[in-house]
């Protein structure tokens, strides 16, 4: 049985029933992005950690170019390691049928019998490679997906030049490519790169690698630290072609999605405080009039015995109701919009099972944090009505004191028309109010800045990868340093407009106590396809000697041009060089160190080598071209420049969209339910005076304009904050969002503002609309009676 | 015949009738007014709460809709008037004076009638309004600091401004003691006076009664009778 007060509290309820909803969904906003982000959190977390766990993830992992298998024996003898497990990875191209362009991948062996003892596989479909198989396969999902390819298909792959057909046994997933992508790569390329497993005898043969390794992963003993081991794995390594030991936390796909929980994160912190603050507010400007209007019933309640306790009980039930029916809403927004995004990671991210799991505890914080930030919003209103003794209470509240706007008393008095006027100066006796208005619409406003600003950021990044600094058409990669010879053997390929050789190393750049493993890149002199560009777009012609680093690997190792740096080389003869750093190269995927291309072999001494080359096609012989490349063996890998140009397009516009329509709803509903709200309350704090305007013979144009005229002046003042906030917020959020492997410059573009000020306009003006229509009802005779 | 009826008449009422509500709740507040209302006539409306006062003023000035009957304004019907007649019908012929003033809170006095005079066909300047009534010292003041004499001044001022054929005024000084009641009264018969208008007060106060061309005594939602002054008592004369 209800009370008689909560009876009353259910009728306000009905009766504000337009503003309390829009309290409730600008609260919801907030909240389901606190559910969702938080919850996503939670699901790749658990996930993640299940994965790992089920799957025997390794802890740390070491590349290298070639060691025997007995090896291993010494490896696991180092103190601190609990399992160590050898395998090989090789490269391989591709045919796929009806597909002209090749695509590339890695090869990974599994152990001939049996399981591996670490970074097991998840068998999709099909069935596991029986012991002792030949010609057959495991693909990885993402490529089996984006190609089509089913358990009982056939695979062609050049292994180590020879070209064989292998028969596909099952589809499968692992824990060391939960973001599946060639290396360095900021997107996936899945129709073009891939990860297949064999049987190491299979692996081993094709590649005159029997009883050898060229991959190590390695767990650890329960508190064993993993530096010291490292560093011991190094040491052990170095004769081998090691290049570099490192831990989970440097795992490409590991990083990956660690950098995904980390924008989770910040979204699951920064939205919902600024969401709930307008949350708060305009339970505040609701209750705070509510109460104006029930100054008497106060004074009554009070006049019978009602405790204080008991009013302010009655009034915070009120906004209570506003925060569940809020926090309801931001659960089925935060759980719609978190499986929505887990279908988007699916774009990026293979896990064997990756539900949306809802984290409790989020909703719980929602909650929490809902009923917080109303409860500061109308503590201090309920407390004040409360207070009042209850005859002061029964008389009706004094006439409201005014005084000329500021911009009258600047002397533009004359300029102003009546109704801008009233509108001036009822915000200047209640800047609060007006505050938070602009507050809300400015938010909506910044919300809009940050899709687009990130989108034209991406294209950004790709335009100035593969227009300004990779101008070739695709790019090759051999499978071993080979002769410079070689590039004249590929220039006289059909189609081939220019050639320029290149050469890649890994190595370790040392300066001051910091170090970086990276891959060094040639650079030729004159040369017209791959470039360093500084920060001002220039091209930086390669130095004779000495390096050129991406400006946040500079960032990184605290040095500055002209500092002197300790080059290691982590293959070959393992040359260690001291080079001065000559420039600062502007690149936003990843961190790169370039060298001009005969300094660099000088550097590594092994002659005029080559790994590569970049190539210029005539588009219209590429069928005939890959045609011909197919018959030279050496070549591993082949990116075709168009299609990774396309592939990317695709998962952005795919990622982009989603989050775009969420921004896009989240600042129509806050528009919309700020001005809403403002004007609701404009209405009916001034009832009797719009009244009284109409008796006296406005038209219901001229009343409204007084309530139209006040939005405006707020809209005017919020719009440009609004873009100005956002271009802070989206400054903040993309530079945290900024890791070494990938950078999104800050792009704002005039179409970002635009459409930002277009959309907040129509949905206030949609909203101003809504409550105008208000005006109609407006009782004319009310203006007669006494005030309430 | 008295003088009065012989000047033009402004309102023709017959057979005024206005209902609210349905079946058993309905209330005839009008139940068949016959009236006519002259130009420059001061009328004052008698009669106890519920007696119709009220109801036949929002009737004439065109803030609501009669059930049945006649009321003619000039020529026009105003039982068929469309929304936006009756919103020109106010704006250019009707000056109200409520009994809580309602000004605009946000507007100085000058500001208030201002703002009629902005949208009136042919005002007086509205610094001359409020000459009128006695308020030439206090333009530039806003509500909240004028006393209640004063604001119920200002909206004589505003009503009159626009040079209204009618006044209609619904307890004016129902808020206020007697001697700022007689200041604002004497504002209003000054107005009447000057300028013509026909001028309806309605009021609880029999003596004011005294103050006026006619006298007309509702009751039950029907004019009682009707009286008319030989002399109009001025308003500082009234002591109640």
């Amino acid at each position: 049985m209800l009370s008689h007060l909560d009876r009353k509290l259910l009728r306000d309820l009905r009766r504000l029933k337009g503003q309390a909803a829009a309290v409730s969904l600008v609260m919801a906003c907030g909240l389901a992005m606190l559910i969702m982000a938080r919850s996503l959190i939670h699901s790749l977390e658990s996930t993640r950690a299940e994965y790992y766990q089920t799957n025997h993830f390794a802890e740390v992992f070491a590349p290298l170019k070639r060691a025997p298998n007995h090896l291993a024996e010494q490896i696991r003898a180092i103190p601190g390691v609990a399992t160590a497990q050898t395998d090989l990875s090789v490269p391989v191209t591709l045919d796929l049928p009806g597909i002209t362009e090749p695509a590339s991948g890695a090869v990974r062996s599994l152990p001939d019998f049996g399981e591996p003892e670490l970074n097991r596989l998840f068998l999709r479909r099909g069935r596991w490679l029986p012991p002792g198989s030949r010609g057959e396969v495991l693909v990885g999902e993402a490529f089996a997906k984006a190609n089509a390819l089913n358990p009982g298909d056939t695979l062609t792959m050049l292994l180590n030049g020879r070209r064989q057909a292998f028969l596909i046994a099952g589809i499968v997933l692992s824990p060391e490519y939960i973001f599946e992508s060639r290396p360095g790569a900021a997107l996936p390329d899945s129709r073009t790169y891939g990860i297949f497993w064999m049987p190491y005898k299979e692996v081993a043969t094709a590649w005159d690698l029997y009883g050898a390794f060229n991959r190590l992963s390695l767990t650890l003993a329960p508190g064993a630290n993993e530096r010291p081991i490292i560093v011991e794995l190094d040491r052990l390594l170095r004769p081998y072609g090691g290049l570099g030991a490192f831990g989970r936390k440097d795992h490409p796909s590991h990083i990956r999605v660690t950098d995904e929980i980390r924008v989770l994160t910040i979204l699951s912190i920064g939205f919902p405080i600024v969401f709930l603050s307008v949350a708060a507010f305009m339970t505040n400007a609701v209750l705070t009039r509510l109460l104006a209007l029930q100054r008497e019933q106060i004074a009554i309640l009070k006049a019978f015995g009602f405790t204080n306790r008991s009013i302010v009980a009655h009034y915070l039930k009120f906004a209570f109701v506003m925060v569940i029916a809020g926090v309801m809403l931001g659960l089925i927004g935060g759980m719609a919009l978190g499986t929505k995004l887990v279908m988007m990671y699916e774009l990026f991210f293979k896990f064997p099972d990756l539900h949306f799991r809802l984290d409790g505890h989020a909703v719980a914080i929602a909650l929490g944090v809902g009923l917080g930030a109303v409860t500061l919003g109308v503590l201090d209103s309920v407390h004040r009505a409360a207070r009042l003794p209850p005859a002061d209470a029964m008389r009706p509240e004094p006439p409201a004191h005014f005084r000329p706007a500021f911009i009258e008393r600047l002397g533009l008095a004359r300029l102003l028309s009546h109704s801008f006027r009233i509108a001036v100066r009822n915000l200047e006796r209640r800047p609060t109010q007006a505050f938070f208005t602009v507050a809300g619409l400015a938010l909506a406003t910044a919300l809009l800045i940050l899709p687009n600003t990130f989108k034209a950021g991406i294209h950004e990044v790709l335009d100035f990868q593969w227009d300004v600094v990779q101008r070739q058409d695709l790019n090759l990669g051999l499978v071993e340093p080979s002769s410079a010879r070689l590039a004249h053997e590929l220039e006289k390929l059909p189609g081939v407009t220019s050639l320029e050789p290149s050469r890649f190393a890994a190595v370790r750049i040392h300066f001051q106590g910091r170090s970086r493993q990276i891959g060094l890149r040639s650079l030729l002199a004159g040369g017209l396809h791959a470039r360093a560009v500084d920060h001002a777009g220039r091209e930086i012609s390669p130095p004779t000697d000495g390096v050129i680093l991406s400006a946040k690997l500079a960032t990184v190792l605290g040095a500055k041009v002209g500092d002197t740096l300790l080059l290691e080389a982590l293959e070959g003869r393992r040359p260690v060089a001291a080079v001065k750093l000559r420039a600062l190269a502007e690149d936003f995927t990843g961190i790169a160190a370039y060298m001009e291309l005969h300094a660099l072999n000088r550097f590594l001494g092994e002659g005029d080598v080559i790994t590569g080359a970049t190539i210029g096609l005539d588009m219209s012989r590429r069928t005939e071209f890959l045609a011909a490349l197919r018959e030279i063996p050496r070549v591993a890998t082949v990116a075709i420049k168009e299609t990774m140009r396309q592939s990317f397009r695709e998962t952005t516009a795919k990622s982009m969209g989603l989050i775009q329509s969420v921004y896009l709803t989240f600042a129509v509903i806050v528009a919309f339910g700020v001005i809403y709200n403002n004007a609701r309350i404009s209405l009916a704090e001034r009832a009797r005076e719009l009244a009284t305007l109409r008796v006296v013979g406005m038209t219901q144009r001229e009343v409204g304009a007084v309530l139209v005229v006040e939005l405006v002046i707020l809209a005017l003042l919020a719009v440009p904050l609004g873009l100005l906030m956002g271009t802070g917020l989206t400054t903040l959020i993309i530079g945290s969002v900024n890791t070494e492997t990938v950078r999104i410059p800050l792009v704002f573009t005039t179409y970002t503002y635009s459409f930002a000020v277009v959309v907040v306009i129509i949905a206030s003006t949609l909203s101003a609309l809504v409550v105008l229509r208000k005006l109609n009802q407006l009782d004319l005779l009310a203006a007669l009676k006494a005030p309430e | 015949m008295p003088a009065a009826d012989r000047r033009e008449v402004i309102f023709r009422v017959r057979g005024l009738t206005k209902v609210y509500g349905e079946g058993t709740a309905q209330v005839r507040a009008l139940d068949g007014v016959d009236l006519d209302l002259h130009e420059g006539e001061l009328v004052v409306l008698l009669g106890q709460s519920g007696s119709g006062k009220t109801t036949l003023l929002n009737q004439l000035g065109g803030l609501d809709i009669p059930t049945a009957g006649e009321l003619l304004y000039r020529d026009t019907d105003l039982t068929h008037a469309t929304e936006h007649q009756l919103t020109e019908f106010r704006r250019d012929s009707v000056g109200f004076i409520f009994q809580f003033y309602n000004l605009i809170p946000s507007l100085t006095a000058r500001e208030n009638v201002g703002l009629i005079t902005e949208i009136a066909r042919d005002p007086m300047p509205a610094e001359t309004a409020l000459e009128m009534v006695g308020l030439g010292a206090r333009l530039d003041h806003f509500p909240a600091q004028l006393s209640g004499g004063e604001q119920q001044r200002v909206a004589i001022a505003r009503a009159i401004a626009k040079r209204p054929e009618v006044l209609l005024c619904d307890e004016p000084t129902g808020a206020l003691d007697v001697r700022t009641g007689i200041v604002v009264l004497e504002a209003l018969e000054r107005a009447n006076r000057e300028l013509g208008t026909l001028t309806v007060l309605i009021t609880h106060n029999a003596v004011m009664a005294e103050m006026a061309d006619r006298v007309i005594y509702f009751s039950d939602g029907r004019v009682h009778h009707e009286r008319r002054n030989a002399v109009r008592a001025a308003p500082a004369t009234l002591n109640w």
